[in-house]
């Protein structure tokens, strides 16, 4: 019983939701604006897209692979999106134009990764820049801004003048992907696949279908993301989403999703956007320039790293040993009184002769 | 328990040592007397808008305002809006801002401007409604003309040139090419033929490559005009390297602090650029008499500038309300010396 409380207690999620609480204090204790409600629901908005990416991502992740081109999708989705408006489509008909183009570059993604077998880190590193490149061919130049208000809406509009249309988005997009993910097959598929691909293929999952079919949900969210970030910013160009894949990774990565696939939640990843983006919002009420953020996040990034490795090392009962070799090499000093314990608890539990 | 506690733990402290850490290091704005006024440019450490910066500091000590310098690393229209958003929340008075993008940063200044903020958009300009003024650097006509002479001047009026801006989406080096152009139709300058338009995206690495890639592919290629400070450095830099300082000129603006060397070197015979730290200090200067309600941006109101005399709001290359800098800066190697940015 104490060691289910205690599971429930130290579940990623509860962590994410204490820092979430207490860099929003911290904040409160910079702003007297901070704890408005205004501000708290305002406050997620600009990253709205950094979220709508960062979801589809999480299903890349957990099925073991990595896709960084998504900023770049989103790039081209946006673009595209710009060019059709301009040459009179009908701005819903365009958008789903930007949607299907965007998919369509997942889906070359995923033909790379799932069925050629390449590794994804280096193709969505040269699709990264291709993609890039496409979109200033798209639309070089200032870009459009004639969009009319009811589009403009699903990113900068408001419910009553008060709740952001974009956040609602963002939560349907949770809410859909989270179902997707962790109550049909597809899901387990994916969180399968990202375990142990070779096992998972001999048990007759169909890897490579799976495989593709994420990376083309990673770039149809990449195309939502782009058709919010028009929405939010009102005006598409071919730098759109430029220098937001450090947040963007950061919100997967500190959401609990293993690097290494096969494990996550879409709870953990809204609830780390969540922290990134009360986190960046108290850096800029401090008046940190975008340098010290940057080495922020970064650090955060790394830690939440180092930290689900740990747990990971720790749930596979590897620390232990581990500080005890580290003890033995005197690494450690005895006077490490927490260490000595957990060695000498180890040691003697471990059977002699061995 | 104890393991997984142990993970736990390191990933608390760590938390709370990055909390801490930030709390010290926040420079919070102090309050005084005056207006608050937050100075954000396209992006933070780079040298011009350091100067822009520096003259900002200057104006509000002599107006008794607070000014806070701070921006986003890339310059990234996306970057800048939680920024204003942040400015908004803290009570800041007004937004003097170097637009990324026109139009992306509109709605988060008219969500300033709506919670009471004035907005003054200076070197990057931004959408009308999105703003009261727009301090403009020297007129981008003589701007564009003024390159195009210098480089003229230095190569005899004929051959093969090339530009070398900045990214292709930004507005002040899009204009300015738009004049060059303009400008090279003259018969004066009929002889001059434009090549190509490069881009290096005011990243040093990006202006080196791209320099390289025109003095590979234009053997005969006379001259370089580089109309951005990042540019023009890494341009004579690659001259300066492949020894072709004598075969290709160069001019465009550049900082004279960057180009100093270069110019000795006759690298860069003749650049310009106007003067950083005015351009920081009149922006300063027109948001504080906003703020005063002494400036509404009208047609034809004139105000004195402290020690840049006077100014008057005019219809520049078509934008209107504008307060115009003044005529740009020529930098030679008999002048240089006489400036410090």
């Amino acid at each position: 019983m104490k060691r289910l409380l205690l599971h429930l207690l130290f579940r990623w999620e509860l962590l994410l939701v204490v820092a979430i609480v207490g860099v929003s204090i911290w904040s409160a204790h910079l702003s007297p604006f901070f704890f408005t409600r205004v501000n708290l629901l305002d406050l997620a908005t600009p990253y709205v897209f950094i979220g709508l990416l960062a979801f589809g991502l999480t299903f890349v992740v957990i099925a073991g692979e990595i896709d960084i081109s998504v900023v770049s999708t989103l790039a081209v989705s946006v673009v595209t999106f710009a060019q059709l408006f301009d040459h009179g489509v009908n701005v819903w008909v365009a958008a789903v134009g930007g949607l299907a183009v965007a998919t369509g570059l997942g889906l070359v993604n995923g033909a790379l990764v799932g069925i050629l077998n390449l590794p994804s880190l280096a193709v969505t590193l040269g699709t990264l820049a291709a993609y890039q490149g496409l979109a200033f061919v798209i639309l070089s130049g200032e870009g459009v801004a004639t969009f009319p208000q009811n589009y403009l809406n699903i990113g900068g509009g408001y419910i009553r003048n008060e709740l952001p249309i974009a956040l609602v988005v963002l939560l349907g997009a949770a809410l859909v992907l989270g179902i997707l993910l962790h109550a049909t097959r597809f899901g387990r598929y994916v969180y399968a696949i990202g375990s142990n691909r070779e096992a998972a293929r001999l048990s007759g999952v169909p890897a490579s279908r799976v495989r593709v079919t994420v990376f083309m949900l990673s770039g149809f969210m990449a195309g939502v993301a782009g058709m919010t970030y028009v929405g939010f910013f009102g005006s598409a160009r071919a730098d759109a989403g430029q220098g937001s894949l450090l947040d963007v990774v950061t919100a997967v990565v500190l959401g609990g999703v293993d690097i290494f696939g096969g494990s996550g939640s879409m709870l953990g990843v809204l609830l780390a956007l969540i922290l990134v983006a009360v986190l960046r919002n108290g850096m800029q009420l401090a008046n940190l320039g975008g340098d010290t953020q940057n080495i922020v996040i970064g650090c955060l990034l790394l830690a939440a790293i180092i930290a689900g490795n740990l747990i990971r090392a720790a749930q596979a009962g590897a620390i232990k040993p581990a500080l005890l070799r580290l003890r033995r090499r005197g690494v450690i000093r005895t006077d490490d009184a927490p260490a000595a314990a957990v060695a000498a608890e180890f040691e003697s539990q471990t059977p002699k002769g061995r | 328990m104890h393991k997984t506690k142990l993970g736990i733990l390191g990933v608390v402290s760590l938390a709370a040592v990055l909390v801490l850490g930030l709390t010290a290091g926040a420079g919070s704005a102090r309050p005084t007397k005056g207006h608050k006024i937050f100075f954000l440019p396209k992006l933070i450490g780079v040298n011009v808008f350091t100067e822009n910066g520096k003259g900002a500091k200057e104006a509000a000590a002599k107006l008794g305002e607070s000014v806070t310098y701070n921006g986003p690393t890339e310059a990234v229209a996306a970057k800048q809006v939680p920024f204003i958003d942040a400015a908004a929340r803290q009570g800041y008075n007004a937004i003097v801002i170097s637009a990324n993008d026109p139009n992306a940063v509109a709605p988060a200044l008219k969500r300033a401007q709506q919670r009471g903020l004035k907005v003054i958009s200076y070197d990057g300009d931004v959408r009308k409604d999105a703003r009261t003024i727009f301090v403009s650097p020297p007129k981008a006509s003589d701007i564009g003309a003024f390159q195009v002479e210098w480089m003229g001047a230095q190569i005899g009026y004929r051959g093969q040139i090339a530009i070398v801006s900045a990214t292709p989406t930004a507005a002040n080096q899009n204009t300015w090419i738009k004049f060059m152009k303009q400008t090279l139709k003259k018969p004066k300058y009929k002889r001059m033929k434009l090549v190509k338009v490069a881009y290096g995206n005011d990243n040093p690495t990006d202006s080196a490559k791209e320099t390289q890639a025109l003095l590979r592919a234009y053997p005969n290629l006379k001259g370089i005009i580089a109309p951005t400070t990042v540019g023009i450095s890494s341009a004579a830099q690659v001259l300066d390297q492949s020894r072709k300082c004598k075969a290709v000129a160069l001019t465009g603006l550049g900082l004279p602090n960057q180009m100093r060397k270069y110019v000795k070197k006759g690298c860069a015979k003749r650049f310009g650029l106007w003067n950083e730290r005015d351009f920081g200090y009149l922006a300063t200067y027109v948001a504080s008499l906003v703020l005063d309600g002494k400036l509404s941006g009208k047609l034809g109101q004139s105000f004195t500038a402290g020690r840049l005399g006077k100014r008057t709001v005019v219809k520049s290359d078509g934008n209107s309300p504008v307060v115009v800098l003044g005529k740009p800066l020529v930098f030679t190697r008999a002048n240089i010396d006489k400036y410090n940015f």
